[in-house]
């Protein structure tokens, strides 16, 4: 078994040269895309992941150390097995990232990463301080299960982290058709950004775009439409604690205002659920804009 | 291996709070104003989905606006950074008025009050405000 390092901690220098050069790019072009407070924010919300990283990081490890011995098979430390491994682990990661916008519990978690009103490179480093609560690593487990390592699996699931930080940007327009046809690129991470109804829910990938078109969640960006990024309900605040905890807090009140039958559906159902019907989800605001724009209802 | 990991997270923090100032220094950000009424309107509706604004009463440094739908829904639009946030008024939200300037807190953890110059509007609105609360 190799001694593998943690490949994020070495990205992390390019990670701030590349977010300057996009933002001499910005100033040049448009300086509404960086917003200083809107920047530290971001960064501050990526400094906190590391430091919870560095407590809960272990426990997690341990967690999967423990899966790995009811393991169904022993896959070898080969080259087939890295590919393989880094292949299932960006499937594993569709399926969390699908699921963290489809039950609030993981949304309360995950809308870290989505809260900005901007998108640019700073925004791919808005990290959750969180996902240990939510606990969005189950989703990797099945990999141990299989018989891939954990060591295996953490270091891609690095690589995979850090594949995900260049396309947050507005700076890159599209690739070849080959390119976007196969990969996830800024086109399609623009979309799955965005706020506009006809791009809510859509474009989970982390690495490659397939999953999306073989799941049925691709949407492609349209030319003519100005993206607009953030949440539904915008924040409205660069308060860095209420930022981090804002979504947690409001399954609590939800969970204790809610009648007794109603308190689970208020953690599990898609975010914006209520009971009453009175809040808006991303399905309702689909369904108004397809009766608006006049397009069949889905 | 603390120590290296310390070290980590001091140089993380240098060079955090160095881009966000560089980002200062290098006016990024801009400085967002809304244009007139119909300005007003558009972000409005991508403010909030399907929100189609009948009256708008704006403020007239247009950082801000108020809007009112023909349900009677009133929306505060205000800048928030180099983007806009919009929040349907309720009858929880703080409203001061001070002759032409109307003061709004929406009561949400973190958001300033928002003052708007209206001129004679104020008025106008602040009574509308205060029906909303007695709806």
């Amino acid at each position: 078994m190799p001694e593998l390092p943690n490949p994020v901690d070495y990205a992390v220098p390019a990670f701030i040269l590349l977010i300057l050069v996009e933002m001499v790019w910005a100033r040049r072009n448009a300086p509404e895309k960086y917003e200083p407070k809107d920047t530290l924010s971001s960064l501050s919300f990526g400094l906190g992941n590391s430091v919870v990283g560095l407590f809960a990081g272990g426990a997690i490890f341990a967690s999967m150390l423990w899966v790995y011995q009811f393991r169904l098979a022993t896959i070898p430390w080969t080259w087939w097995a890295w590919i393989a491994c880094f292949v299932l682990d960006d499937l594993a990661y569709y399926w969390f990232h699908r699921t963290a916008h489809r039950v609030r519990w993981f949304w309360a978690s995950h809308v870290n990463h989505h809260s900005s009103q901007h998108y640019n490179l700073s925004t791919a480093l808005r990290q959750t301080w969180t996902g240990w609560l939510a606990l969005s690593f189950i989703f990797r487990l099945p990999l141990m299960l299989v018989g891939f390592h954990p060591l295996m699996v953490a270091f891609c699931g690095g690589l995979n982290l850090i594949y995900q930080f260049w396309f947050h940007t507005e700076a890159i327009k599209r690739f070849p058709r080959w390119f976007e046809a196969v990969m996830n690129t800024p086109s399609h991470h623009r979309v799955h950004h965005a706020t506009n109804p006809r791009y809510l829910d859509s474009n989970y990938a982390g690495v490659f775009i397939i999953w999306d078109r073989m799941f049925g969640s691709f949407v492609a960006e349209v030319d003519d439409e100005p993206i607009r990024y953030g949440i539904v309900k915008q924040l409205g605040t660069f308060n860095l604690l209420y930022s981090v905890f804002h979504e947690w807090i409001g399954i609590a009140k939800d969970v204790w205002n809610a009648p007794w039958k109603h308190k689970l559906s208020y953690m599990i159902r898609e975010p914006g659920w209520s009971h009453d019907g009175s809040r808006d989800t991303s399905d309702t605001i689909k369904a108004r804009w397809r009766e608006r724009e006049g397009l069949p209802v889905e | 291996m603390i120590w290296i990991d310390l070290a980590k997270l001091g140089a993380s923090l240098i060079a955090i709070i160095g881009v966000a100032w560089l980002a200062g220094r290098m006016g990024l950000g801009g400085d967002l104003r809304i244009r007139d009424a119909d300005h007003a309107k558009v972000l409005a509706n991508e403010a909030i989905y399907g929100f189609e604004a009948t009256e708008v009463a704006l403020d007239r440094a247009g950082v801000g606006a108020l809007l009112k739908d023909a349900q009677g829904n009133q929306m505060l639009l205000r800048r928030h950074g180099a983007a806009w946030v919009g929040r349907l008024l309720d009858p929880a939200m703080e409203t001061r008025l001070d002759q032409g300037f109307l003061t709004i807190s929406t009561g949400e953890p973190g958001a300033e009050k928002v003052t708007l110059n209206l001129g004679e509007a104020a008025q106008i609105w602040a009574a509308g405000m205060r029906r909303l609360v007695r709806a």
